[in-house]
């Protein structure tokens, strides 16, 4: 058990005489028994990170500390860290019991008796006595999953690594999975680091996650924070389905101006905008609201362009002229018992406090949405 | 095809008629009816193929059947038999007895040296193999490392012949270097048997290694990691993953090896080069059996040439399962 600490990580790869910049000055520490999700594209740079954590990859530059104590000079045989990998990586000729026994065998003095007592006690845990004895080609890939975790749990590591464990389960396994993982987290109380490129792993796993682009840290919060208050417009797109709209608008005396329509905004919200005037306006589609008359210059008469209903809610995409084009589609999410079909009029109003707005250039988030009181001590840091 | 419409009606009425079984085209009918259709379609491009198959396999065959009939026959038979007829009359296993007796001493001595021969070159390519795919050597060294492991694959043996004696006697003189071997008791021709093996392993590791190489590269890369990450230091690593795992390989190596380094003459001729010495390995001896200046002791040629092929064959036979698997990867 063990805090983790990232300081001006920087990882450059070279091919040939061309410098590839994956990982770019990352800083996350990590508290002792802490659950961080890295989330991010794929070549982000969130796997490589993982790997240097893990002494796969050199660093090129920063500091790797677990416990205060700098590791990058660490051989990774010799760093304490558990990893579990996206392929499961077991070891085909060995009994699920030898897989587990290994690690304890390679890292321990400890006698024979004891690891077998520690192998059989993480079975347990796992639910997966009945698999000892079996070679991992015999078992199924959520089967091969659990004894990939028990292999690093087994081991009591001061921290977890684990590469998007769940991709190659199928829906209903990972979900199950996802909340199996937590449970055992939240028990073993182990510091943990969790790649993955899906979003509601990220959402729904992490105490905090970290979300990269282009091997640079956009984000470092909990999930409602990144959610709700996004630092800048690619966290803003990157979490949530369907993504957040946004608008190229310009603001011109307390108006924001869109290439289909005008957005007024309060003076509060303009004093956040300052002199910035090439903007983006962001609103998530939950916050659109169908329905109702026009009453302010926040509301909109749109046409429904396509309907995909899910079910529990339809995700509709509404144009503010006739045509569908890139700049004049809203998206929005209603109620899955709304009847709302293609072609339909309807008035979308978007409210001020659920708004967004970025800065053009720098992406930066200038102004994010209003979250009520009783939110902000959800959100807020623990 | 145009018949396919008569086709299904004969499978029908084989079908009806009780005996048939089911069939797509090229499968059997049974049954008179079926037989008489089978017949009927009978087409000349299908005769030619099987005849020509046939033709084949007279072809390959009648070398073996020649030389394992050969084998048994006197003296007498050999000359007044065709060389393919069956010996009949003129039956003997004297030939076989005779070649056995010459040349057991030869394969206790080829496997003196033929064994250790292919199991340090295939252990020594499989270490190779690691260190160049699982280590994290910078890749320009590796090419070159690889490079030089090819180009030994490419050198023709007649090119190290005299190098070879040079090296052996004058840089390694290892008949003196193995003095107190001698002064044991053991004969000190057995040095070529020493020199062979390590010619061979040498001469064996690049393609040892560069066979090796492939498969493990297509080794889990991750499963690797997970070892080091558990705790394994490399070579920990290379003797519980890497080197459980590459038995299919061992025994593709095995075989090539074994085959190689049993068959040698070139070698066999230059370190040990009478068949008269104590140290003679089977290849030598059987290059010099059954010719005399009488003439030329066919049965006994071919009896000795079978007798000196069978490890090879009983090698094949041993890692069969394992070459298959290896050789499919």
């Amino acid at each position: 058990m063990a805090d983790l600490e990232l300081d001006s990580l920087t990882k450059i790869f070279h091919d040939g005489d061309d410098e590839i910049v994956a990982v770019d000055d990352v800083s996350v520490s990590i508290d002792d028994g802490e659950f961080v999700v890295v989330v991010g594209p794929s070549g982000c740079g969130k796997s490589t990170t993982l790997r240097m954590v893990a002494g796969l990859e050199s660093v090129t530059s920063g500091t790797i500390r677990l416990d205060g104590e700098s590791i990058e000079d660490v051989k990774s045989q010799n760093r304490d860290i558990a990893m579990v990998f996206q392929s499961y990586a077991l070891y085909p000729h060995m009994t699920v019991r030898g897989n587990m026994a290994f690690g304890l065998e390679e890292s321990t003095d400890l006698p024979d008796d004891e690891i077998q007592r520690r192998v059989e006690e993480t079975a347990e845990l796992l639910d997966i006595p009945e698999l000892l004895d079996r070679k991992p080609t015999e078992l199924s890939g959520g089967q091969q999953q659990r004894v990939a975790l028990g292999r690093a749990i087994v081991r009591d590591p001061a921290v977890f690594l684990m590469d998007e464990p769940l991709s190659n389960l199928d829906a209903k396994l990972r979900a199950q999975m996802r909340t199996e993982l937590q449970r055992l987290q939240e028990d073993l109380g182990v510091t943990t680091v969790y790649v993955t490129h899906d979003q509601t792993e990220a959402m729904t796993m992490g105490d905090r996650i970290a979300i990269l682009d282009g091997g640079r840290l956009q984000q470092v919060a909990t999930p409602l924070k990144c959610y709700h208050e996004p630092a800048n417009r690619f966290v803003a797109g990157f979490l949530g389905e369907p993504a957040m709209n946004f608008f190229d608008v310009e603001h011109r005396d307390g108006t924001l101006v869109a290439a289909a329509f005008e957005y007024p905004i309060s003076d509060d919200v303009a004093a956040d905008l300052g002199s910035t005037r090439e903007l983006v306006l962001g609103i998530r589609p939950e916050a659109v609201e169908i329905g109702g008359s026009v009453t302010d210059e926040h509301h909109f008469g749109m046409t429904v362009d396509v309907v995909e209903p899910m079910g529990d809610e339809n995700t509709v995409y509404l144009t503010f002229g006739d045509e569908a084009t890139e700049t004049n589609t809203l998206v929005a999410t209603t109620g899955g018992m709304r009847q709302i079909s293609a072609g339909q009029s309807v008035v979308a109003h978007i409210p001020e406090d659920a708004i967004h707005v970025f800065d053009r250039t720098s992406g930066r988030a200038l102004h994010n949405r209003r979250v009520k009181s009783e939110d902000v001590a959800e959100i807020g840091p623990e | 095809m145009t018949d396919t419409d008569g086709e299904t009606s004969v499978a029908t009425d084989a079908d009806s008629g009780g005996t048939a079984s089911a069939r797509t085209d090229g499968g059997t009918v049974t049954g008179r009816t079926g037989l008489r259709a089978r017949l009927a379609r009978v087409d000349a491009g299908r005769v030619g193929l099987y005849v020509t198959l046939l033709a084949l396999v007279a072809f390959y065959m009648t070398p073996i059947e020649t030389g394992l009939v050969t084998s048994f026959k006197t003296t007498q038979a050999v000359t007044e038999t065709a060389p393919f007829a069956l010996p009949g009359e003129g039956f003997t296993l004297e030939k076989w007895q005779t070649a056995f007796d010459v040349l057991i001493r030869g394969v206790g001595n080829s496997v003196l040296y033929a064994v250790p021969a292919t199991i340090i070159s295939a252990l020594f390519g499989s270490l190779a193999a690691y260190g160049l795919t699982t280590t994290n050597l910078s890749g320009r060294y590796k090419v070159a490392v690889i490079a030089m492991f090819v180009a030994g694959i490419f050198i023709p043996y007649q090119a190290v012949l005299i190098p070879l004696t040079q090296f052996w006697s004058n840089v390694v003189p290892l008949d003196q270097l193995l003095g107190f071997v001698w002064a044991l008791g053991i004969n000190d021709d057995y040095v070529g048997i020493v020199e062979l093996i390590v010619t061979h392993v040498a001469y064996g590791i690049p393609i040892c290694t560069i066979l090796f190489r492939s498969y493990y590269k297509n080794m889990s890369e991750e499963m690797i990691e997970s070892a080091r990450l558990d705790g394994a230091s490399l070579r920990r690593v290379y003797r519980r993953i890497v080197l459980p795992l590459s038995t299919p390989m061992f025994a593709v190596v095995l075989i090539y090896q074994f085959t190689q380094i049993w068959n040698d003459l070139l070698f066999t001729l230059v370190l040990v080069a009478t068949e008269s010495s104590a140290a003679a390995p089977v290849v030598l001896i059987l290059a010099g059996l059954g010719t005399s200046q009488e003439g030329t002791d066919f049965a006994l040629r071919m009896a000795g040439a079978f007798l000196a092929a069978l490890p090879t064959l009983a090698v094949y036979i041993a890692f069969g399962d394992e070459f298959a698997e290896g050789v499919a990867t």
